[in-house]
């Protein structure tokens, strides 16, 4: 029972982040219906970007948020602008996942040339820290990062519930042409909201160095996570990314402990079609569609 | 009486085809104005052309005597032009609050806005009343009514209201209809679009009857009640004797 106690603890300090990281691709989704794939691409550049401020800087990755989440936030609305603001409406939806997946590979092969392939980790002084609490063990790491996002995402909440700017973005994720014909100018918040979700993922991205080692190719199976997430949670709803991250990490982390950490990467897909079979549109898709 | 709206051979569409095939059209200040005619007619692609949702491919759209033809339906509700469409225009999982504080989207004086919204709570109760509901769970006629408050809060020189009364039963119709009669008693400037045609021309001053993209009737709201062929039309039944006369095309 301890086992499986600490597995918990860890799954749900994971899953936060996970929660982080999947939010600005639901954010996404609920702005533009764009799925994108690239977003696995972002959390592994603003990693590198991370790593990059640490070891030539020395500044912590979780002070290094404050560097990359903007930055990110900019190169986020640089893509949708150059990129994807060109597709046409009805065809936009099928073409994102081709563009967005093009996005994807060139970050991917610049990373390689500048980085090289080699996987990279980021070991901060507390690392290797751990609180023990009742008896179970805390990494520090993993505990900051948690915090990390639970401050980011209520940070995202409170933009999108109690400014302007937020309630033109959920104005146009519900109704593009009624919010048109009150001034919201779509073009504008879908190229925000694209940068936003991206610094979202940016600030994940940021102190994923100190969880896990990564490389370029890393954000194949960082994707495949996101969007089980997104999927579970029910497609554009931030809250539902929230439970499912949560969710997803508990149970990879659980039989990550109590059997072995080689079936923790099936977990994400097990318990997605577990759901899937009992509500199609995840979790949260019909209660909050359109919600965000 | 001034012409507040002035559209000169508006041709407009989606594509190739056209839609608006020439339009002629006179709404002025102060008066409500139904637009009627069969399904296909252009009804609400004409309130489209006028709020900026679609461009016109030629012809010209005045508004105060401006020329604002290709303008965007922000530059239009910066000018007054409030456009509620057909379908519903709130955000179905925003606050009724929310959805009134969108109307201060861009003038941001937050301050200005919340006083107007107590100045229309006094014509729509409802907006202080469910003031946290979620826009989504209010009935049609309820939502219809935090619609047309919201309209109110641009304080607009032209509304373009399209179908309002579609959809709702009997009761809530009414409402709508007793509100289009207050925004008219208040002397705004309304361009109605109605598929209940009795009830649009009832409650307007001038009629205006659509058919293929082209005007093919104009007269008064009672004119055209009165109108025969009209009746025959678009009225289902037989009309009252008539007591004005109505002009065959165009703008009168």
């Amino acid at each position: 029972m301890h086992t499986i106690i600490q597995g918990v603890i860890l799954g749900i300090l994971t899953g936060g982040v996970y929660a982080l990281m999947a939010g600005g691709q639901t954010l996404i989704f609920g702005i533009m219906k764009v799925v994108n794939l690239a977003q696995g691409a972002m959390v592994i550049l603003s990693a590198y970007l991370s790593y990059t401020l640490f070891t030539s800087a020395g500044i912590d990755p979780f002070l290094a948020v404050l560097i990359t989440t903007p930055a990110m936030f900019c190169l986020g609305v640089a893509v949708q602008w150059l990129f994807l603001r060109q597709l046409r409406r009805e065809d936009a939806a099928e073409l994102s996942i081709l563009v967005t997946f093009a996005i994807a590979l060139a970050v991917e092969g610049v990373l390689s040339v500048v980085y090289s392939t080699s996987y990279r980790s980021i070991n901060a002084s507390y690392a290797n820290t751990s609180f023990t609490v009742g008896g179970y063990q805390v990494s520090a790491v993993r505990l900051y990062a948690f915090l990390l996002s639970v401050g980011v995402l209520g940070l995202l909440y409170l933009l999108l519930h109690r400014t302007r700017f937020g309630r033109a973005v959920r104005a146009t994720v519900q109704n593009p042409e009624a919010a048109r014909l009150l001034g919201v100018e779509p073009a504008r918040i879908r190229a925000l909201g694209f940068g936003l979700g991206t610094a979202t993922a940016a600030a994940a991205g940021s102190v994923f160095g100190l969880i896990y080692p990564f490389n370029a190719g890393s954000h194949y199976d960082l994707i495949s996570q996101l969007l089980s997430v997104v999927v579970l949670g029910g497609l554009g709803s931030l809250g539902g990314a929230v439970v499912a991250g949560v969710i997803i990490g508990v149970s990879s982390s659980v039989v990550a402990v109590a059997w072995s950490p080689t079936w923790s990467q099936f977990t994400f897909f097990v318990v997605l079609l577990a759901v899937l079979l009992i509500r199609p549109r995840g979790l949260f898709g019909t209660v909050l569609r359109g919600a965000l | 009486m001034t012409a507040l709206l002035n559209l000169d051979s508006i041709v407009a569409g989606y594509g190739a085809g056209d839609i608006l095939k020439g339009v002629d059209l006179n709404v002025s200040e102060g008066d409500v104005t139904c637009l009627i005619g069969p399904n296909g007619a252009g009804k609400s692609t004409v309130l489209k052309a006028v709020s900026g949702l679609l461009r016109p491919k030629t012809g010209r759209v005045l508004f105060c005597g401006d020329d604002v033809t290709g303008l965007g339906p922000k530059a239009k509700l910066l000018r007054g032009i409030v456009h509620v469409p057909q379908d519903r225009s709130l955000f179905p999982a925003m606050t009724v609050w929310d959805n009134l504080l969108m109307a201060g989207y861009l003038k941001r004086d937050t301050k200005a806005l919340k006083s107007r919204i107590d100045t229309v709570a006094g014509l729509f109760p409802i907006v202080v009343q469910r003031r946290t509901a979620h826009a989504g769970s209010l009935s049609g006629g309820e939502q219809k009514q935090v619609e047309l408050a919201r309209t109110l809060l641009f304080d607009p020189k032209l509304i373009l209201l399209d179908e309002p009364s579609i959809g709702l039963d009997p009761k809530s119709r009414r409402l709508v209809f007793e509100a289009v009669g207050q925004l008219a008693a208040d002397g705004r400037t309304v361009l109605l679009v109605e598929q209940n045609a009795r009830s649009g021309l009832a409650a307007s001053d001038r009629g205006v009857v659509l058919e293929a993209g082209m005007v093919r009737l104009t007269g008064t709201g009672q004119a055209l009640l009165a109108d025969p062929e009209v009746a025959r039309l678009y009225l289902g039944a037989a009309a009252r004797p008539v007591t004005t006369t109505t002009t065959p095309g165009g703008t009168e």
